[in-house]
């Protein structure tokens, strides 16, 4: 019986590319002053990314670089979401960055320092007040 | 030169993309205790994987596994989404088989 492992590449390279930009984007748009600059990087990456797996003859190599590509594109898109979800709190805004402070400078802001999903379930709903009780004694 | 690692790119994309109702779904009626089960039945997709000779079939099966894997460590967070209300919360939730063991580990976060 023969094995194909070309899914198992397909599965491995998106698990691992995922994992990395799901990373990269968090932490890039939380120190970046802005945010058009690496999504340009990342665009380009990806464009990049996608010419080699079309000139490439290898199968599983061509796999790879295609999934890798479409992830580092998704990326660029990535930032601008990681901005509303900071401008929404369902991310930790930084006081530091001047793009963020504006944000939590603005009038009615719901932006937060806070990262509320850093804590385990409790199991039931919580109130704004519980909801960062619950992350700082995390 | 041709554009299969671009189409397959594409796919994997859609079938991540649906990976995130998965997420929602499973966790609303189910609970993020399911975890494990997620997770086994993920790597058991992408065992069936290796087995398919057709290419196109083996990279959406396989993908179909890894979105499982990754969902698997979606659903604590998926949890806490819900209580804070950002998405519907249900407190009738099915419990999972060997809930008292599966709660003495930590569930996976990327």
């Amino acid at each position: 019986m023969e094995i194909n492992v070309l899914g198992l590449v397909a599965a491995l390279t998106a698990f691992l590319t995922i994992w990395f930009g799901h990373v990269a984007v968090r932490k890039i748009e939380f120190a970046a002053p802005a945010i058009w600059l690496p999504a340009v990087i990342f665009t380009t990456l990806g464009l990049l990314t996608e010419y080699w797996s079309l000139v490439t003859e290898n199968l599983a190599l061509k796999t790879a670089l295609g999934i890798a590509g479409i992830t580092f594109l998704f990326d660029a898109f990535e930032l601008v979401r990681q901005q509303r979800r900071i401008r929404k709190g369902h991310a930790p805004a930084n006081p530091h960055n001047p793009r963020h402070a504006a944000i939590l400078a603005e009038p009615n802001s719901h932006a937060t320092t806070l990262d509320l999903l850093k804590r385990e379930p409790i199991g039931e709903p919580v109130n704004p007040d519980q909801a960062a009780q619950l992350v700082i004694e995390h | 030169m041709n554009t299969f690692g671009i189409l397959i790119g594409i796919l994997t994309l859609i079938i991540i993309g649906l990976g995130f109702p998965l997420v929602i779904q499973t966790e609303r009626q189910l609970g993020y205790l399911w975890w494990p089960y997620m997770l086994g039945l993920g790597v058991l997709i992408l065992i069936a994987s290796l087995f398919i000779r057709n290419d196109w079939l083996c990279v959406i099966v396989g993908v179909i596994g890894g979105t499982f894997v990754w969902g698997s460590t979606e659903l604590k967070e998926q949890a806490v989404r819900a209580e804070l209300g950002w998405f519907p919360f249900n407190s009738n939730k099915v419990k999972p088989p060997f809930e008292s063991i599966i709660r003495k580990w930590k569930a996976p976060h990327l």
